[in-house]
């Protein structure tokens, strides 16, 4: 099954209005002339705000290459990327990185966590980085609900995978960026702390209209999210609204074909 | 596993060759000593060995007699092909165009095997009226030289000759060469020139003679006993010796700095090829998986620094050489350490490889026992940096502390002694005592700094502080390279201020007037205010002086000063108290003189007055009775200037000053002296002041090495934290940022080891120069702050400036590409 992404390409996205970040005819390009790997072959794709979106696709598909260039870590070939009306892809390093300091929260899959820093300097570390105070109460509520009170002094080393995800999902949301990346977020965890990250997630987009965008190949990850975007060989390779486990692998089953 | 080893030398040349600098420079300094040992050896040799070095025997009176009479023995010695009786004449010698000059001439041998002389233009003479010189006589070949022969005795002038100039000799660095000129003339001239009678004889073998041989067979043949035999070969090293006491010295000091220097190059390397296996943890434990044993990793590291060590001594070989042909080449042979060309031993080629790759291989032992417990799984995981707990850490600790407890007792004796060999041996091994130390010291030190510096860096000052203590080994081992240099400078800078605040205390206390002008007959009272007007000129006194009667009834010259007006003169008194309104002060020959001693009175007449002093006996330099001018001028009221006593402006201008004083004191006062201790003042101060800038400058090099060390250590952090920087950069931290942070880094490391250094290096520097100089009056500690400082600011800054290239790596990575190496 393939249904259509959202645009012909040259035509602006349905949802501009309300994207919060949004590519148009991506392409990253690795290496030159005969060896040159097309990582991204013209992309379209747009995030409404508000929204959990995930990123699923084979190994080698693209999408974590996507990720990167709608964060602003990776530079593109050719096209454009919005945040909001800022286009990223015309920024210098400086202006990006700043811009990631202030309008981007990342999950990473490992390594999230800086070691020589504690549970707290870690979760304000953006913040400080940009020279901000963070707003007390909004800390507060972001420490209760990822029920880190009791963690704050510990360094990385003393937390369980669970919780140092925990740590990471809390220092992306203190800035309340525009959008939060999440690079497969489950990968390292067991089951159990998988769930409870997923749902904190999700509660994060439903309770304070947080944008996330996840990359994921794990379709019950990939169920918490509200849409699923499909990659496939660096090509947008369709869509699965409100999507269920069942429905995300039959959807990659679909790409196989 | 040898394949896979030079595979990987080649992959990572680029950073080895960084990384072994140290080796290299370690190595060219060891190796450029040694050269030049052996390149001022050599051209001593061919100076002052010159005519013995290609003679087979040298026979030599012990006792002056003639040897005159024995060649024809010697001569008889079945293997002897030739006898040379040295004869030698010294003469008077005017070149053209140039004043009388002394010259030593020698006679020339007959047999063409015995002429030593290196001709550079023309020939050796062949006949009386001629005659070759040295090419330092600037002479040419041609020209007339008047030689005029003094009767040794008398003085009395005995002949005239002229001589034509047949040929030039280039006596290379000749040793004499500053004494006097040399010529060579054909034996019946020298001996007309009044040769004395030869104590020496050359002897020349037939080919393929050996000279022990020869020496053993010519021995008996000489009738007295009073008479040395010597191949021609120790000939020429005795006549070197003869010379060279100072040479030696001078080379085993710059071997000492050449050990500091690898020393410290031991330490870098270890860190590097520490750095370098933590980041081939990896492709290690990749080899461990796919069947490598420890032992074959533990030989591939071991191999791969071995291989690395020998291509940096290879290269520090070649360095050395190079600079030691600089330096040959700056220095020349018209100086005090005549240096021609270069000889390159084998043994300093061979020292430089074997010190180099010694150096680099005990480094790696460490390291390599680490990859040995590279698990195969590490290939599969992250890599964590666990801080390291072992015995022989404790062990370490134990010594250290025993070093360093024993050697401050050696140096405490030493002080209490002012005996300078406990001192030194206690130094050395509280030293090394430290060195061991460091391992624990230094860490804790650098937390310390590193949470004042999390206060004012902000967040990338406390990052940097975690990072500086995060693996505390190599920021010890870092720190301790660079700690080394900065305590060895330090010792010196401080020992030398108080080497020459003592010195100056004691010069000014000894000569407490910096120009002193006396007379014979009286001095024009006109004369001071003139001197006192000469530009710095700071100020001056007159004594007055007169012949009183003394208490024997014979005449007695004494002065008089007015206290008042020469203790602002006068550097110090502490040798030379003033004396009092009342008080007459003896030197002790006059005290002796009398029978008085300090308290009795001293009863001075002068015609109808007489004055009652009371006796102060002080051994003083100066060596006249002193009055105060008061008690003077109430015996001779018309009393003139005896004696002036000037002081001078500190500064570079006191030469000129004396220069003025004594021609205004001419001309004013014709028989009058000047002397003063202004110039020995400068040239104490202009002697230490060039030891020390040797010295910092051999120690420069064990600075810059540690440098090199900092710089590799912040590199080997740079590829660990990969991902971190690149975690930190997609966290927002901009570029700028993260060279901060490294630059921070450093600062810490550099900063807490030149403070750590200075402090031990200023305490070294204090016990040393009190145990030198212990045994004087007064020894004065002298702390040079400014210098000391700038010691403290130029390793931070050194340190700073080591981060920029690592730094830049680091924020060239681009934030995706940290994050996906995970």
């Amino acid at each position: 099954m393939s249904v259509p992404v959202m645009t012909v390409p040259g035509e602006p996205p349905a949802s501009v209005s309300s994207a919060a970040v949004r590519a148009t005819g991506l392409t990253k390009v690795y290496g030159s002339g005969e060896t040159a790997v097309h990582a991204l072959a013209g992309v379209d794709v747009a995030f409404a705000r508000g929204e959990f979106t995930a990123i699923m696709g084979p190994s080698g598909s693209g999408k974590s290459t996507l990720m990167h260039c709608l964060a602003g870590l990776d530079t593109a070939t050719s096209g454009q990327v919005f945040l909001g009306d800022t286009e990223l892809t015309r920024l210098r390093d400086d202006e990006l990185t700043r811009l990631r300091r202030d309008r981007i929260g990342f999950v990473f899959q490992a390594f999230n966590l800086l070691p020589v820093l504690d549970a707290r300097e870690n979760v304000v570390l953006p913040m400080q980085l940009a020279g901000r105070r963070p707003d007390p109460a909004w800390f507060d509520a972001v420490i209760a609900r990822l029920g880190l009170r009791e963690r704050l002094r510990h360094r990385p080393s003393e937390l369980s995978g669970g919780q140092q995800q925990r740590v990471a999902i809390a220092r992306a949301l203190l800035p309340r960026p525009d959008v939060v990346f999440a690079d497969e977020p489950t990968g390292n965890l067991d089951s159990r702390s998988g769930a409870e990250v997923l749902d904190l997630l999700r509660s994060s987009v439903r309770e304070t209209g947080q944008t996330v965008v996840m990359v994921t190949h794990d379709p019950t990850a990939a169920s918490y999210a509200d849409r699923v975007v499909l990659l496939a060989d660096g090509r947008p390779a369709g869509e699965v609204d409100r999507p269920t486990a069942a429905s995300v692998l039959e959807a990659l089953r679909g790409l196989g074909d | 596993m040898l394949s896979t080893t030079l595979a990987d030398l080649r992959a990572h040349l680029p950073r080895l060759v960084a990384a072994t600098l140290a080796v290299v420079i370690a190595v060219a300094f060891v190796v450029a000593t040694l050269v030049l040992n052996e390149t001022s050896r050599a051209t001593l040799l061919r100076a002052a060995g010159a005519e013995y070095v290609g003679t087979d025997v040298v026979v030599t009176t012990t006792d002056g007699s003639s040897l005159a009479g024995a060649a024809d023995a010697v001569a008889a010695v079945p293997g002897v092909r030739a006898v040379d009786p040295t004869a030698s004449a010294d003469v008077q010698a005017r070149f053209p165009g140039r004043s009388e000059a002394y010259l030593r001439v020698q006679s020339v041998a007959a047999d063409p095997e015995l002429r030593w002389q290196t001709v550079t233009a023309g020939a050796l003479p062949d006949r009386p009226g001629e005659i070759a010189v040295a090419t330092t006589t600037e002479a040419a070949v041609g020209d007339v030289v008047a030689v005029t022969v003094h009767d040794p005795a008398t003085g009395e002038v005995t002949s005239t000759t002229d001589a034509t100039v047949t040929g030039l000799v280039d006596l290379g660095g000749d040793p004499s060469a500053g004494l006097f000129a040399r010529g060579f003339a054909v034996p019946d001239q020298v001996t007309s020139w009044g040769a004395s009678e030869p104590t020496e004889l050359r002897v020349a073998g037939w080919p393929r003679t050996e000279p022990e041989l020869l020496a053993a067979a010519v021995a008996p043949a000489l009738g007295f006993a009073a008479v040395e035999v010597r191949t021609g070969e120790q000939a020429a090293e005795d006549a070197v010796a003869g010379v060279t006491g100072n040479r030696l010295a001078l080379a085993a000091v710059l071997l000492v700095f050449a050990t500091v220097a690898v020393l410290v190059a031991g330490l870098v390397i270890a860190n590097t090829l520490a750095v370098l296996v933590a980041q081939r943890t990896r492709d290690l434990a990749l080899l461990r998986c796919v069947g490598a044993t420890s032992r074959q990793v533990r030989r591939s590291v071991l191999v791969e620094a071995a291989a690395t060590g020998l291509a940096a001594s290879a290269l520090g070989v070649g360095a050395g050489v190079g600079l030691a042909a600089l330096v040959s080449a700056l220095v020349g042979t018209d100086s005090p350490l005549p240096l021609e060309g270069v000889s390159v031993p084998l043994y300093a080629v061979g020292a430089g490889l074997a010190v180099g790759t010694l150096t680099t291989l005990l480094a790696a032992l460490g390291p390599a026992r680490a990859a040995t417990r590279v698990a195969p799984l590490a290939a599969l995981r992250p890599v964590d940096a666990a801080p390291l707990r072992s015995r022989s850490g404790l062990l370490r600790f134990a010594a250290g502390l025993l070093l360093v407890l024993g050697g401050a007792a050696l140096m405490a004796l030493g002080v209490l002694t002012a005996d300078v060999h406990p001192s030194l041996a206690g130094g050395a091994a509280s030293f090394l005592g430290v060195v061991l130390l460091a391992q624990r010291a230094v860490p804790p030190v650098v937390a310390a700094a590193g949470r004042a510096l999390g206060r004012v860096g902000g967040v990338p000052g406390r990052m940097a502080a975690g990072n500086a203590s995060r693996n505390p080994r190599r920021t010890a081992a870092t720190a301790t390279a660079l700690l080394i240099g900065v305590t060895l400078t330090t010792a010196m800078v401080v020992g030398a201020a108080s080497t020459r605040a003592t010195a100056q205390a004691g010069l000014d206390a000894a000569y407490p007037a910096d120009v002193e002008i006396g007379a014979y007959g009286e001095l024009p009272a006109s004369l001071l205010p003139r001197l006192e007007d000469v530009d710095g000129v700071a100020g001056g006194t007159a004594l007055l002086g007169v012949d009183v009667t003394g208490p024997d009834g014979q005449p007695l010259w004494v002065q008089g000063v007015d206290a008042a007006a020469a203790t602002p003169v006068l550097r110090s008194t502490a040798d030379l108290p003033l004396p009092a309104f009342g008080e007459a002060l003896l030197p002790q020959w006059a005290a002796d003189g009398y029978g008085l001693r300090t308290g009795d009175t001293l009863d001075l007449r002068m015609g109808e007055r007489s004055r009652a002093l009371t006796v102060v006996v002080e051994d003083t330099d100066f060596g006249t009775p002193l009055l105060s001018a008061a008690d003077l001028r109430s015996l001779a009221p018309d009393a003139t200037p005896a004696t002036l006593w000037l002081r001078l402006d500190d500064g570079t201008g006191q030469r000129d000053a004396i220069d003025e004083v004594t021609e205004l004191t001419g001309a004013a006062a014709p028989d009058a002296y000047v002397t003063g201790l202004a110039g020995e003042r400068a040239a104490i101060d202009s002697v230490l002041d060039a030891l020390l800038l040797v010295v910092t400058g051999l120690l420069g090099v064990a600075v810059l090495i540690a440098l090199i060390g900092v710089g590799n250590t912040l590199a080997l952090s740079v590829v660990e934290r990969r991902q971190e920087n690149g975690l930190l950069r997609a966290m927002g931290l901009t570029r700028g940022q993260l060279r901060g942070l490294l630059a921070w880094e450093a600062v810490l490391v550099a900063g807490v080891a030149a403070v750590l250094g200075v402090l031990l290096g200023g305490a070294y520097g204090l016990i040393g120069t009190a145990s030198v100089l212990g045994g004087q009056d007064a020894v004065l500690l002298d702390v040079p702050w400014l210098q000391v400082g700038g010691i403290v600011v130029v390793a931070t800054v050194a340190g700073l400036l080591a981060s920029v290239l690592p730094a830049r790596r680091a924020a060239r990575t681009a934030p995706v590409a940290a994050i996906a190496a995970g």
